[in-house]
């Protein structure tokens, strides 16, 4: 047998793993944007809990963000993945099923992710809230704005734009991080660049791929945040 | 005490057709400049008239892009460079010749990792490779002299400004140079901490140093400089001693300069 | 809580202990000299070295760790020429792979972190250690890399973090270290939430160590951004006054 080239293997020939590739690297994007999207309601929450919650609400949402920050996230897309099957096996033994029951694998990776990401967005809408200026929250209530008013007309779009830039970072570290998913069986990208390398041999070739797609993205994904960033920005003066 | 080491006869810095262009602007046009030994000159000129830029020449901060330095009879060693400009010849001759140099700047730039003494001994140890001993011996001394001896152990951030600027003058002297050059040591500080950094330099101008001092104060070019050089536009428009230039300056632009 | 599972999950997660920190240090260490040549590469201005080094840090800060493990590792492996050098006895050792992986990685992002250090040193330090007849070279070592050094420090330290965190993918390539050994447990026991809390606590653990080490090392290292006692006490009499 003739090593195919690299062309045939991006292709869609026999040989070409181009389709399959492609299936697994929208399957990265769908983890990515489920997991972000989970962070930015998380981090959305846990802001609100540090910047004005009590004392108890603030306890849990720094515990949550210290943990978060300092334990590998591949411990935590175990602990959803394993985790998850026993509570799911456990729940299912107790409606009478019998056996392993296993949690599936594109949940857990979007939940592991979504909560790595949460704490990360935490601490961006918590500096973006802390660069809203303290004067044009005071001119609001000035004119007479309730307070949920205020927050959804000022503070809230303010907060928003200032988050911009770091909100685009932790998208760019959570497309990374999804690559972990691949652990728990989800065919994305990396796993699916795995199943390559294992079928012909060319585990280089394939992991290449996988890491030049993934730059693509990245590149790509980044630039978009960028315009978007530029156009929701006009007037706010970078520092 | 005296810093005297050549014969008379040698000018402790010569300046000679200097010129320095930033892009499209001509900062210095052909400066041509003597400064014997125990002379204090007060360069005089308005902003961007090129007084700060021929100070950097000289211990070649700034690379001139013609005419020669010579300090003390040795000529700084150029080689022709890239679009006419000339460029060092001699790194080792150029890092030799800035350690008889000693630089004050405006903004101090004292090394903010180092305390007060750290910042003296730094040259004298690590340059000269002086002994240690006799490195803080004699930097307890001008530490004295400028009337810092308490400051010690500070750091740089822990002073005022004008302390800062008098513990850069005791690391310029350090290096015991032949000629210092000041490059506006006062405009950085607060009016009330100006006369402690005057002070201290006349004290110098009186020991017999060779002084070279850009600066906007008119006291200290008339009390204590031997001359006076009024620079315009990157060119020396009139110099003389300050009882000729202060008295009957023939040029008109320094009439009015010195008028405000 | 099943306290004595706890226990006795401790104490085996703790034995791969030495292998988590022996790969974060080997990894940081040279990856701190890597990275400090590429972040002078940046700033050299000399248009190829600074291109190699925008290059190496877009290739390794925008893909995955685990697929620039997985390259070494695997895919190394793959070339003829690879095996038959006299690197293959280091390129076919997980372990090794694994440190290399990491080193390269890190030093991408460590390299942004030091070139930031080093472009906040204030040019008049600089001058003011040239007009002493400092060589550059001397420039470098006495001046600017030591006050590079304490401004980089703070981001540093959450850059060591992150290595930390990373090793746990050299779990992947069969390394039993802290991780390698918790997922060993999960799978044999079934009982992830307590041996995540277990090998989780460690991790925080190391990581709240290595925080406090590096505040120290900080602390000690800027004196000159410290109010010493006798001028704060001033201050602190100005101000009642």
């Amino acid at each position: 047998m003739t090593q195919p080239t690299l062309f045939d293997l991006i292709g869609t020939g026999p040989n070409g793993w181009g389709p399959a590739l492609l299936t697994g690297a929208i399957m990265t994007v769908l983890i990515a944007i489920s997991g972000f999207a989970i962070g930015a309601a998380i981090g959305a929450l846990g802001a609100w809990a540090k910047i004005s919650g009590g004392p108890v609400l603030r306890g849990i949402a720094s515990t949550y963000t210290t943990i978060l920050r300092g334990i590998p996230d591949l411990l935590v897309i175990y602990l959803f993945y394993f985790g998850g099957s026993s509570v799911v096996t456990a729940v299912g033994r107790w409606f009478g099923a019998e056996g392993f029951i296993g949690f599936p694998g594109f949940l857990a990776g979007a939940l592991a992710v979504g909560i790595t990401s949460g704490a990360q967005q935490t601490e961006v809408f918590r500096g973006a809230f802390k660069a809203v200026h303290a004067g044009e929250i005071e001119a609001a209530i000035a004119c007479g704005m309730s307070r949920f008013l205020c927050f959804r007309r000022i503070i809230a779009p303010l907060t928003l734009r200032h988050a911009l830039p770091g909100m685009g970072n932790v998208w760019q570290v959570t497309l990374k991080e999804s690559a972990l998913v691949s652990v728990t069986g989800v065919v994305e990208l990396l796993r699916q660049a795995q199943i390559g390398a294992g079928s012909t041999g060319m585990p280089f070739d394939f992991y290449a791929i996988a890491a030049v797609i993934y730059l693509a993205i990245s590149t790509v994904s980044g630039g978009l945040l960028q315009l978007g960033e530029k156009r929701a920005s006009r007037g706010v003066r970078r520092a | 005490m005296t810093v005297s080491s050549n014969s008379p006869s040698v000018p402790a810095i010569e300046v000679r057709g200097l010129r320095k262009s930033f892009g499209p602007v001509e900062v210095l046009k052909g400066i041509d400049l003597t400064a014997h030994e125990g002379e204090v000159l007060s360069i005089l000129g308005a902003s961007g008239s090129g007084k700060s830029t021929m100070l950097r020449c000289i211990n070649m901060l700034e690379t001139p892009d013609g005419g020669d330095i010579v300090v003390a009879g040795e000529k700084v060693a150029m080689k022709p460079g890239p679009h006419g400009k000339s460029r060092v010849a001699d790194r080792g001759q150029v890092q030799r010749i800035r350690s008889e140099l000693g630089m004050v700047f405006q903004s101090f730039n004292l090394w903010s990792h180092k305390t007060v003494i750290e910042n003296i001994i730094e040259a004298p140890i690590h340059v000269q490779k002086r002994s240690r001993t006799e490195a803080i011996e004699e930097a307890e001394a001008l530490l004295a002299k400028v009337g810092i001896a308490d400051k010690r152990n500070h750091y740089p951030s822990h002073l005022s400004g004008g302390q800062q600027q008098r513990a850069a003058i005791a690391r310029a002297l350090a290096m015991r140079p032949k000629v210092m050059l000041f490059d506006e040591p006062t405009s950085a500080l607060d009016p009330e901490l100006v006369g402690e950094v005057l002070r201290v330099m006349r004290s110098l101008a009186e020991e017999g140093r060779t002084m070279l001092v850009v600066t906007h104060e008119m006291g200290f070019a008339r009390d204590v400089s031997s001359r006076v050089v009024f620079l315009h536009q990157g060119a020396i428009e009139e110099q003389g001693t300050p009882q000729e230039m202060f008295a009957n300056a023939k040029s008109e632009r320094f009439r009015k300069f010195i008028s405000g | 809580m099943d306290f004595p599972f706890l226990y006795e999950t401790f104490l085996t997660l703790i034995a791969a202990l030495p292998l988590t920190l022996q790969l974060a240090a080997t990894a940081i260490a040279f990856g701190a000299i890597l990275a400090l040549g590429l972040a002078l590469c940046r700033i050299s201005g000399i248009l190829p070295l600074d291109w190699f080094a925008r290059l190496y840090i877009f290739i390794f800060r925008g893909s995955p760790l685990l697929v620039q493990i997985f390259l070494i590792y695997y895919g190394l492996g793959q070339f003829r020429e690879v095996r038959h050098s006299m690197f293959w006895f280091i390129l076919r050792d997980p372990y090794w792979c694994a440190v290399i992986a990491l080193m390269l990685n890190t030093a991408a992002y460590a390299a942004e972190i030091i070139r930031g250090g080093l472009l906040s040193v204030p040019h008049g330090q600089v001058e003011a250690a040239r007009s002493c007849g400092m060589s550059p070279f001397m420039v470098f070592r006495r001046i600017t890399l030591p006050l590079a050094v304490r401004q980089a420090l703070p981001a540093y330290s959450n850059e060591m973090i992150s290595m930390v965190k990373a090793t746990s993918l050299a779990s992947i390539i069969t390394i039993m270290e802290v991780t390698g050994v918790a997922a060993k447990l999960i799978s044999e026991t079934f009982r992830a939430i307590e041996v995540f809390v277990v090998a989780g606590f460690i991790y925080l653990a190391i990581n709240f160590v290595l925080t406090r080490l590096v505040a120290f090392v900080e602390y000690r290292l800027s004196p000159h951004m410290r109010q010493p006692a006798p001028l704060s006490a001033a201050t602190v009499a100005g101000e009642i006054r």
